[in-house]
């Protein structure tokens, strides 16, 4: 699979994490991978296990209850350039996330994507070009260099 | 280094009790529901009745080795590794006419081993959109395979093995030296053989005794429910853990209801234990003999509700006696036993509850101290490193493919790195998970013979470099060039020198169109290592226009965007770093902070 423009939304201001969630799920189920019902279960999914993952970025998805939900795999990018904080309430230090990959997956036909997104924002540096990324083709142009 | 080697052969064993213990645990119920519909619908049972009695001999035979053979593949080589398992043990099964718990505890490993086997050598050549064809058929095809050997090689061996037993058993008994026999009756009992031994030689035997005499001590050589009895209540009293916990439960069910199956996986578990069985089992037969112990017929099951009701006229004191006799003695040795594992156990648990406090500690931030010189020994056995997570579908796969990226860099062969849902982790030796903190303990409580790391960041953890440093070091790899050199800059930053940071409150960065992003990141990376240092200076991301013009600010800029800013401000104090994430003129900076 490949990331699409559609699935790309830039310098978005979010006050929660849930709003970002909702924000990446909502792509998720604009573009026809996920029924409504998926965005909760990722929100779920995150309140049991953080889906921060460091370097500021989050990759939200459901639970395995959720997989029901997935009508097809798909990732969907949410650009926060002033960041939003991941942690968990009581937790004393921040986590900042300033790029949010929502992701359903089905049969690990994501995989090969996420493993890509994985190398790529294993360097903050990398992770720095996406979060100040100015338009989707440079996103998806940053992500697309990994592979080769 | 004799000490060590003495430990691992010890442990081998008592990995390979685990291993069998562990095909059977799972299947418990099976074996319950088993012993029950015969206990209760035999012939002989509580309530007769031929009909149900029908699930008895396809049960046995059938439904229990498949299991024992399907688990069994599973834990070597998950749901693949079971179907081949399963197959392959049908070729033992059929034409036997022992129930094939042996030869269903070596299939099933066989088959799933066989079948990983494979996959390592061709799953990543298949061409996308094969994946089905090759996984259904090379499964099938191995299965099929399997079960012909098994029927041509396995299943003789296995037959051949239990007629030894049957052979040991009926040499003894002619030469009269009866107690002798459990000799050879209890390890073939745990090896679930128990049914060749009690019904195709003793109680044949024990009827032509019974006609002329009335009564047979040969009935009780093998359905005496003593030495089961002795060793769970040793558990009950000296054990630990899941096994102390169900065994007064198993206790109840073995020395009541005559299931003595129930029993054998706690011997599997730890083989020393056998000795228990026998010296009860030999001292029990001795007791009978000497008291004049006797039955009128077969006790099937071996209940002591049965035995009871099946003693002949004036042998009940003999009969008990032995019963009790047997219980004690295997409690003794099994007490014994156990107490003296315990030592090497309570060594085991305790470095169970230091990599605990480790995780721990790590998972917090805090440094470890014991743990660099414990990471070399522990590596050593690493063969494969699982990343865990709750579903499996993303941030496991984010950490595995990193961590397989570096092994690759490394030229580390030989070891595998995958990922999966916690869920579904198998225990096994040789096994490396890594978690996020969070998972860390249910990774632990799931898979107790792996090492575990636990991360909570999954993208630039420096953990990783740990792992894969400790992992070339023992793959013997040249050890010339170093992993990852480490770059500490010797260079004194003089960019940073003429800044005064003692009138320094406030750092910032500047929140510039197309460096939002970046500033953000960079105040919040900056944050984090001063409250590391225990520094109170203030970091602020603004925008250029909200930028205060004094000296109390310092502004953290590239080259570029410093030319900017001192066109702009005077009196505000600028410095200089190559890159506003990763730059190394931020420890300086950082130490001269307030």
């Amino acid at each position: 699979m490949d990331l699409e423009k559609n699935m790309i939304v830039l310098d978005k201001h979010v006050a929660t994490k849930n709003e970002a969630i909702e924000l990446a799920g909502n792509l998720l189920v604009e573009a026809g991978c996920v029924e409504p019902e998926y965005i909760k279960s990722m929100i779920t999914r995150n309140d049991d296990v953080s889906t921060y993952m460091g370097n500021f970025i989050a990759i939200p998805h459901g639970t395995d209850d959720g997989k029901k939900y997935i009508k097809k795999t798909g990732i969907s990018i949410v650009q926060i350039p002033m960041g939003v904080d991941f942690s968990d309430d009581e937790s004393s230090s921040a986590e900042v996330v300033t790029v949010v990959f929502g992701i359903a997956g089905l049969n690990g036909e994501h995989l090969n994507i996420l493993s890509q997104i994985a190398l790529f924002c294993s360097d903050v540096r990398n992770v720095a070009k996406l979060a100040d990324a100015q338009s989707e083709e440079e996103i998806i142009n940053l992500l697309k260099e990994v592979g080769k | 280094m004799e000490a060590r080697k003495n430990t691992s052969l010890k442990a081998k064993i008592q990995k390979l009790g685990t291993n069998l213990s562990s095909m059977v645990m799972p299947n418990i119920a099976a074996i319950i529901a088993w012993g029950l519909i015969t206990a209760m619908f035999m012939a002989s049972g509580w309530f007769p009745n031929a009909k149900i009695a029908l699930l008895i001999t396809p049960m046995l035979n059938y439904l229990l080795p498949l299991l024992i053979a399907y688990v069994g593949g599973r834990l070597v080589y998950d749901e693949r590794g079971a179907v081949v398992g399963a197959i392959a043990v049908m070729g033992v099964i059929v034409g036997a006419k022992i129930p094939m718990f042996l030869g269903a505890m070596i299939m099933g490993p066989l088959g799933g081993w066989c079948i990983k086997k494979f996959d390592e050598l061709f799953q990543d050549k298949v061409k996308s959109g094969f994946e089905m064809i090759y996984n259904n058929f090379s499964s099938g095809i191995i299965g099929m395979l399997l079960a012909i050997f098994g029927t041509y090689i396995v299943n003789p061996l296995v037959v051949a093995g239990s007629n030894f037993m049957s052979k040991g058993v009926d040499w003894i008994i002619s030469i009269h030296m009866l107690p002798l026999a459990n000799i050879f009756i209890e390890p073939a009992k745990v090896l679930f053989l128990n049914n060749a031994i009690g019904n195709g030689i003793l109680v044949p035997l024990g009827i032509q005794q019974a006609a002329s005499s009335g009564k047979s001590v040969l009935f009780l050589l093998e359905s005496n429910p003593g030495p089961g009895l002795g060793i769970l209540l040793a558990f009950m009293f000296f054990g630990k853990g899941s096994a102390k916990g169900s065994a007064p439960g198993a206790a109840i069910i073995q020395f009541f209801g005559g299931i003595h199956e129930i029993y054998f996986p706690y011997i599997l578990m730890k083989p020393a234990l056998i000795f228990a069985a026998i010296a009860g089992g030999v001292s029990g037969t001795f007791t009978f003999q000497l008291l004049g112990g006797g039955l009128k017929a077969a006790a099937s099951p071996g209940s002591i509700i049965a035995i009871a009701l099946m003693t002949a006229k004036g042998a009940y004191l003999g009969t008990f006696g032995g019963v009790l006799v047997a219980a004690i003695v295997s409690f003794i040795v099994a007490s014994f036993i156990l107490k003296a594992d315990k030592s090497m156990d309570d060594v085991d648990l305790d470095a169970k509850q230091a990599e605990m406090q480790r995780m721990k500690d790590e998972s917090k931030g805090m440094p470890t101290a014991a743990a660099a010189q414990q990471s070399v020994e522990s590596y050593k056995d690493v063969k494969k490193v699982i990343f865990a997570c709750d579903a499996g579908m993303g941030s496991s796969a984010m950490g595995a493919s990193l961590l397989r990226d570096k092994v690759k860099k490394a030229g580390i062969a030989d070891i595998s790195v995958t990922n999966t849902a916690i869920n579904r982790l198998q225990d096994e030796q040789g096994l490396l998970v890594i978690t996020q903190a969070e998972l860390a303990e249910r990774a632990a409580q799931k898979t107790p013979n792996a090492m575990h790391v636990a991360v909570d960041n999954f993208l630039s953890s420096p953990k990783y470099d740990e792992v894969i440093a400790n992992l070339k070091a023992l793959t013997q790899i040249s050890s010339e060039e170093a992993t990852t050199p480490v770059q500490k800059t010797t260079a004194t930053v003089t960019t940073a020198n003429d800044v005064d940071f003692a009138k320094v409150t406030e750092v910032n960065f500047i929140s510039h169109d197309q460096h939002k992003g970046t500033a953000t990141m960079a105040t919040e990376l900056l944050k984090e290592r001063l409250d590391k240092a225990g520094k109170k200076v203030t970091v602020k991301n603004v925008t250029i226009n909200d930028l205060a013009d004094n000296d109390a600010h310092l502004v953290v800029a590239t080259q570029q965007a410093a030319k900017n800013l001192r066109l702009r401000y005077t009196n505000v104090q600028i410095v200089v770093v190559d890159d506003l994430l990763t730059s190394q003129q931020y420890d300086e900076i950082v130490s001269k902070l307030k």
